[in-house]
């Protein structure tokens, strides 16, 4: 590796000041002093061998500070601990969320540095879902000593509590697992059997062995029958009890009633036998219902950390004046808290007294800091950008803003139209008729005396059996969701890929999801042009010093030495810069607002009272924000924001669409949204705050873009993982193709039953044979679906 | 033909033991994440850090 990209991180090294070790034999260069100390960690516990396996470079190791760590120890409060460690009698439990891992490397280190530390007694990393389960004796070990040694190999780790959804959903995977493998394993026994039974054409086989081989696969297909089909049972009972029926219901008939014949012919020595088409028939139809149950709820794949925004800790102010660090879950109303410059709020609260800047970007999406003085509210989950401020709770955490709008989002989320699955409309129709044709072919058959009126029904019921429509959707969709994810757009539920077909309106939030979400310079101006680099050089060094977000826009390689600074907060920054005294900041700061300049200018830079240049700093749109609009061309698009309704105008001018709601709430955004939908609009909602979250929960389809936050993460269909809005293209035409291939197959699936049907009823198709013509026309179902692979 | 009477029923006991592992399989979580395992192999952990000098020595040597 070269010495121009950080050997742990990969991102450009710093020439000037550059950080060395010696890792695999040779001396590497680090970018920063967090990437250094988390390699050296990693050496020094002899895990070098992550470096020589890892697929992709390491996430930026932070600068942790001491201080940092034993922050952690607050950790170790009994209160703070009952809501996420498990009591397994001498050992405790924990689910941690991990930052910064990058490939399956990690996981291998974590474990290794992990299994190292006296007192854990095992400890698992799900890489996919960059959780770690973690196992120790508390007699030995502290909860934050274990959080210590994973944030000093990078990898700083929170607890985590799954919600309710997710396991449930991981509870049904396992089952759907176990019943599977079973039905499997039988099956290929029971087939065995079936098999020698088959080719014993000359009838060779002795009554004694056959009736032998009737016993043991009896014996194998009743687990099968009880276990593994137990979930058509349910369903069929289920949907008996809401007096419908369902495909489950001739499925539970034919099982049963081939099971039960069986095992008389078994009992009493005459008549046919069927097992494997039994294990065969549950099988397959698991099959089905086990790639439906993954593409349609795969919910909890990415790791959605609320807690993250949720402070622990807060600094109380007693009523002696004393400060003391406190739980911020044990805040009560009234309480007096002190929140220091850079620290994040722990709760709601009014400013009693100080004045300060706040980033309240994770609420309302603007990253512009909103400036509080006493009386004014500041919301827990912000960050105090400035002066240190005391603070009186209004809202205990559980009532905190954050917290109220992860409620909103879960309420929405439950509120969200369903589609009425396709084939879920067909089957109800298509049972009764099955069931129908199936009693009739009985009676028929019954009337003309055949001994075969039976097993022509059972053909009847096994033929007719949906299995390839129950594939048709689910298959195409799983295929759609591996080609998709290969793009870098992760689908957690596949079924959005089939609402997509039907949206009308294009919803957009602006910050952060059409714009870039930081300040850029999109104009500026200069009282001398020779004079251009000297100025943004003096420009750069003077906003190195500021803290304000528009500082940001102004960058250099070198900067000069800034002496005596002044910084106005909220107007602007005034020092001595190579002997000279220069000001910059907002026009009446500057008193330039009275100068005449061709641009619209929003920072000045002034010397002796000359105005050397003026900047217009705004935050831009993102490069390829107007081709994906052209994506949109056939729907209503909708810009909906919470900044000022002149910046959403602007921006929606710019950029050609219909409508700009501006100055919204995340409460109204959603009402918004649920106003269009009661008006039968169906709402592809994009969005990245954490203010869209209640949004995005509701639309009807929902893409989180490039660098959302978890929570609106958590609350989307769609996430796409690379910041190129392009991708929208992708998942449009993707959605198209999935809904051509989804008709193709259900065409065949009920082409197949059509034709097969009079050969059933006819009593030309047994059994077995109806059992192999339902796999054939299940497995032109699959090969179709998978098309979408390429 | 009769040996069928013993090897048929020991099939199954072998099937039995292979779905009481597969179920045990699934309950510990093994199923859980696909992708990390199948690295395990490449780290040479298990080695003590004389013998991983060997190790290391020895690929050098077929370079």
């Amino acid at each position: 590796m070269s010495t121009e990209s950080c050997y742990h991180c990969g991102e450009p090294n710093d020439h000037r000041q550059l950080f060395s070790a010696i890792v695999l034999g040779e001396s590497r260069q680090f970018c920063c002093p967090g990437c250094l100390a988390v390699a050296e960690a990693i050496v020094d516990n002899g895990l070098e061998d992550y470096y020589q396996f890892r697929t992709e470079p390491a996430a930026k190791g932070a600068t942790t500070p001491e201080s940092s760590l034993d922050k952690l120890a607050l950790y170790d409060e009994p209160a703070l601990q009952e809501e996420f460690v498990y009591d397994e009698g001498k050992h405790k439990q924990i689910e941690f969320t991990l930052e910064g891992i990058t490939c399956a490397a990690c996981g291998w280190l974590i474990e290794k540095q992990l299994s190292k530390v006296s007192g854990i007694k095992q400890i698992a990393v799900n890489v996919a879902q960059r959780r770690a389960v973690v196992t120790w004796e508390p007699d030995t070990l502290s909860l934050s000593q274990i959080m210590a040694s994973l944030q000093r190999i990078g990898y700083p780790a929170l607890p985590f509590q799954p919600d309710q959804h997710e396991a449930t959903y991981k509870a049904e995977d396992k089952q759907f697992l176990k019943k599977l493998g079973l039905a499997g394993l039988m099956t290929m026994q029971v087939m065995m059997l079936a098999a020698a039974l088959y080719f014993d054409l000359l009838d060779a086989m002795d009554a004694q062995t056959v009736s032998y081989f009737h016993w043991i696969a009896l014996v194998l297909t009743t687990p099968v029958v009880f276990y593994s089909g137990s979930t058509f049972y349910l369903g069929a009972l289920k949907a008996l009890a809401a007096r419908s029926v369902n495909m489950d219901v001739p499925v539970t008939i034919a099982v049963f009633a081939t099971y039960l014949s069986g095992t008389w012919a078994t009992i009493s020595g005459g008549g046919d036998v069927f097992f494997e088409s039994i294990c065969m028939f549950i099988f397959l139809l698991l099959l089905s219902r086990f790639l439906e149950h993954r593409s349609r709820h795969r919910a909890a794949q990415i790791s959605a950390n609320m807690l993250q925004y949720i402070p622990v800790t807060a600094n109380k102010l007693n009523a002696d004046g004393t400060l003391v660090q406190s739980l911020a879950k044990a805040l009560k109303i009234n309480d007096t808290v002190v929140v220091k410059a850079g620290e994040t709020v722990p709760v709601d609260g009014i400013i009693v007294d100080g004045s300060s800047e706040f980033d309240e970007s994770m609420l309302t999406g603007e990253f512009n800091p909103s400036r509080k003085t006493v009386g004014d509210t500041i919301f827990g989950g912000t960050n105090n950008l400035s002066n240190s401020v005391t603070i009186n709770v209004t809202q205990t955490l559980k009532h905190a803003l954050v917290n109220q709008i992860i409620r909103l989002q879960s309420v929405a989320m439950a509120s969200k139209p369903k589609v009425a699955q396709l084939a879920d409309r067909f089957s109800s129709l298509f049972v009764s008729l099955v069931l129908f044709i199936a009693a009739l072919t009985f009676v028929y058959w019954y009337w003309q005396d055949d001994p075969r009126a039976f097993w022509i029904t059972i053909s009847v019921l096994v033929a007719t059996c949906p299995c390839a429509l129950g594939l048709a959707t689910p298959t195409a969709l799983t295929c759609a969701m591996a080609t998709l994810n290969k793009h870098g757009i992760l689908l957690k539920r596949a079924d959005a890929l089939e609402q997509l077909a039907s949206i009308t309106t294009v919803v957009m939030d602006k910050t952060g999801t059409l714009t870039e979400g930081r300040f850029a310079i999109t104009e500026s101006w200069f009282a001398d042009n020779e004079q251009r680099d000297t100025i943004m050089h003096v420009m750069a060094s003077l906003e190195s010093r500021s803290e304000h977000p528009i500082a940001a826009a102004f960058s250099a390689d070198d900067l000069a030495p800034v002496k005596n600074v002044t910084i106005t907060a909220g107007k602007g920054i005034e020092s001595d810069i190579h002997g000279q005294c220069y000001k910059a900041g907002s026009a009446r700061f500057t008193a330039c607002d009275k100068l005449e300049i061709p641009i619209i200018a929003n920072v000045y830079l002034v010397s002796n009272d000359k105005c050397l240049a003026a900047f217009r700093v705004t935050d831009q749109i993102k490069s390829d924000a107007e081709d994906v609009l052209s994506a949109f061309s056939n729907y209503k698009k909708v810009l909906l924001s919470g900044d000022i309704q002149q910046n959403v105008d602007d921006i929606a001018a710019q950029l050609h669409i219909d409508e700009a709601i501006g100055g919204n709430s995340p409460e109204d955004k959603l009402n918004v949204v649920h106003a269009r939908q009661t008006a039968n609009e169906h709402i592809l909602m994009m969005g990245d705050g954490i203010n869209d979250a209640p949004v995005l929960a509701a639309a009807d389809v929902s893409v989180a873009v490039g660098n959302a936050t978890d929570i609106a993460r958590s609350a989307a269909d769609v996430i796409f993982l690379n910041e190129k809005l392009t991708l929208m293209r992708h998942l449009l035409s993707m959605a198209s193709r999935v809904k051509r291939v989804i008709r193709q197959n259900m065409a065949w699936a009920i082409g197949y039953n059509l034709i097969v049907l009079p050969f059933a009823v006819s009593g030309i198709l047994t059994p077995w044979m109806a059992v192999i013509g339902m796999s054939l026309s299940s497995i032109i179902v699959v090969t179709n679906s998978t098309k979408l692979l390429k | 033909m009769s040996i069928i009477y013993v090897l048929i029923p020991l099939a199954i006991i072998i099937v039995a033991i292979a779905i009481g592992v597969f179920f045990w399989a699934v309950k510990s979580n093994q199923f859980e994440d696909l992708d990390r395992q199948g690295y395990s192999i490449l780290f040479d952990d298990d080695l003590s850090p004389e013998e991983k000098k060997l190790a290391e020595e020895r690929k050098k040597l077929n370079e």
